[in-house]
């Protein structure tokens, strides 16, 4: 695999991003750390996936621009971003039928041409983004009888094939369950440590992403809120400001990185009061163990 | 040459061989299963055509055929193999072959099995136009096929354009074309019952799809469009593989989407056009013939060439079959397709509704 020699910088500078006449992002500017995890967080809808979707071109600004070291990505030769940047989709889709080593192959596409469809590099460089997402021995099985986990792993070995320094993914964790989303991210912060890919991802969990970024970028209505290392800027108020919830932010008992337990409703005490005393016991009893 | 197996590909008998040719610095992925399929259908069409040849109500031993061929036969062989027979053969084998390949093409792109030229009105665009042609111009020849080809291309560019909005996606380009083919069907019918019944006869004929009297004329055409449009479609396939991973994924593998799928759509219309033009809308051979060999090789190759080797045995098959089941009498091969096809059809719909949903 090749391995990342340098760092490529990927900065968006004033932009606007929307479908249709629908303005989504509004004149947004962000850095990405280079060589660094960083994580876009932010309510359903604040447009964090249509900013990822702007840094990965996928589509065009109607202001401003997308640089990557410096060019503006839509100017850049397609075929010659996607051997700097690579992507992984929201729930991505493999035809029927398809091995895993035939998906993560297809990562090779920028690499080949009609008149060279495969080369020794090729099948290097598949067989160690098996390697490293320990999917190896799932090269011969067909995409369809994978895991959810097991799934993502192999379109993260895609990505990873494609050689990439720079990584951009959508939702990775989105319908795993919690060990498996735990799984990915581990996945994703050994290939960080590894060679120092940058890797920007669109989180749900803000206590995962708490965890493992680097860099916090916390949206709103199209708009950054606060940005910077999760210990730095998440607090009782921003999440208040970016999720609208009424919470306590405690330092995560495991590696001290903030962790957001939501104050229980009213209403939530009432229905768990009416309903089973038993039950309201346990949840006072949760509660004060959180506390302590 | 050079030929190596992928090592980790290896599953049933099922895998990448990557073959280099020093002479050309071409190195090529091929699917053994896929080359094993496309050269065994290949064989068996070959073998359907010769046999076509000796087969009529003045049967030809195999012999006198190979004989004629060369040059060597009777006068009166001469005539009946080659003017009579050998066009039609080889105008069923090429218009199988672009049907085929057309169909692949299509459900591909579409990830979708009933995006098939047939369904989404390609061939039904060919149709009205040429009953147009047929019934209230009272055209015929080369002016039908002229037509049809105009009345493919035309509806195809509709489609297109009804179906775009920031890009085409497979399920509303299936939608859109059932709803065309619906309205074309519609005209069709109008233009049937304001015929002549001598015109009205020659429409329907034509409109159900016989190779009967094919000349060396109707087959230059397809013979042309099949020897220009299969190059280009091995050339583009390879950004097929990154486009059937979805839009998102191919353009982050580096593939300019609207312009790869343009381009294989605009071969597969060309290809289903020009074959509809030569031998009528022979139903169902574009939703077929992919489809029975994609079983046969399995997800892991495309599946372009092995659909028009599969497409081709198909027409040379059921045209042999229609010309002989009611002798004299010979039926249109587009009735011994539509007798395969339909129940295949429903077979189809009802085993998946998978099928129906995913776009």
């Amino acid at each position: 695999m090749t391995v990342p020699d340098r760092h490529p910088s990927l900065d968006a500078v004033s932009v606007s991003l929307g479908y249709h006449d629908r303005t989504i992002v509004d004149h947004l500017s962000l850095s990405i750390p280079a060589g660094q995890v960083t994580a876009i967080v932010g309510a359903n809808a604040c447009g964090k996936s249509t900013l990822l979707r702007g840094l990965a071109r996928l589509i065009t600004p109607t202001s401003g621009a997308v640089l990557l070291d410096g060019q503006d990505i839509a100017r850049l030769p397609t075929r010659a971003v996607a051997a700097r940047l690579g992507i992984l989709p929201q729930q991505p889709s493999a035809p029927d039928g398809l091995t895993v080593a035939d998906l993560v192959g297809r990562g090779r596409h920028p690499h080949q041409r009609w008149f060279r469809q495969w080369s020794a590099a090729d099948a290097a460089a598949v067989e160690e983004a098996l390697a490293v997402t320990g999917i190896s021995e799932l090269g011969d099985r067909l995409v369809d009888e994978l895991s959810g986990g097991q799934r993502q792993r192999a379109w993260i070995a895609l990505a990873l094939a494609q050689g990439a320094p720079l990584m951009l993914l959508d939702e990775p964790t989105t319908f795993l369950d919690l060990a498996h989303q735990v799984e990915v991210l581990d996945l994703l912060a050994d290939l960080n440590d590894r060679d120092g890919r940058t890797i920007v991802m669109v989180l749900h969990d803000l206590n995962l992403a708490c965890r493992y970024a680097d860099h916090l970028v916390a949206m709103g209505c199209g708009t950054i809120v606060a940005e910077g290392r999760p210990t730095d800027i998440v607090d009782a108020e921003l999440v208040a400001q970016v999720f609208g919830l009424d919470c306590r932010v405690l330092p995560d008992p495991l590696t001290g990185t903030p962790m957001v337990v939501p104050v229980p409703t009213r209403r939530r005490q009432n229905v768990a009061g009416r309903g089973d005393p038993a039950a309201a016991g346990d949840a006072a009893e949760f509660v004060s163990a959180g506390n302590a | 040459m050079t030929v190596a197996t992928h090592a980790l590909s290896r599953r049933r008998g099922d895998c990448m061989v990557t073959v280099h040719t020093r002479s050309f610095g071409i190195t090529a992925r091929v699917h053994v299963r896929a080359v094993a399929v496309t050269t065994m259908l290949s064989a068996a069409a070959l073998a359907v055509f010769v046999w076509s040849l000796t087969i009529g109500d003045f049967p030809i031993g195999l012999a006198d055929v190979i004989a004629t061929l060369r040059g060597t036969g009777t006068s009166e062989h001469e005539f009946i193999v080659r003017t009579l027979r050998l066009p039609r053969g080889l105008t069923g084998l090429a218009v199988g072959a672009a049907f085929g390949l057309s169909g692949a093409i299509f459900q591909r792109l579409a990830n979708n099995q009933l995006a098939s030229p047939d369904i989404i009105g390609v061939n039904a665009g060919a149709a009205v136009a040429a009953v147009f042609a047929i019934v209230v111009v009272h055209a015929s020849g080369p002016a039908v096929t002229a037509a049809a080809l105009v009345g493919a291309t035309v509806t195809a560019i509709a489609t297109y354009l009804l179906a775009y909005r920031r890009g085409v996606t497979g399920y509303r380009l299936i939608l859109v074309g059932i709803g065309v083919a619906a309205v074309l069907n519609a005209l069709v019918q109008y233009f049937l019952t304001r015929a002549e019944i001598y015109d009205a006869q020659q429409a329907v004929v034509w409109l159900t799809g016989s190779l009967n009297g094919r000349s060396w004329d109707d087959l230059r055409p397809i013979a042309v469009t099949l020897a220009v449009v299969t190059p280009i479609v091995i050339v583009v396939a390879r950004q097929l593989r990154a486009l059937e991973l979805g839009d998102d994924a191919a353009r982050g593998l580096g593939v300019r989407v609207e312009r790869s799928r343009a381009v294989l759509l605009l071969a597969g219309v060309a290809l289903a056009a020009v074959a509809t033009a030569a031998a009528g809308p022979i139903g169902f051979v574009a939703l077929i013939a992919p489809q029975i060999t994609r079983q046969l090789v399995g997800g892991r190759s495309l599946g372009l060439l092995p659909a028009a080797a599969g497409g081709a045995l198909l027409v040379v098959a059921a045209d042999l079959v229609a010309r002989r089941i009611f002798a004299p009498t010979e039926l249109p091969v587009g009735v011994v397709t539509a007798v395969l096809g339909a129940p295949y059809l429903l077979y189809l719909i009802a085993r998946s509704s998978r099928g129906l949903t995913r776009g």
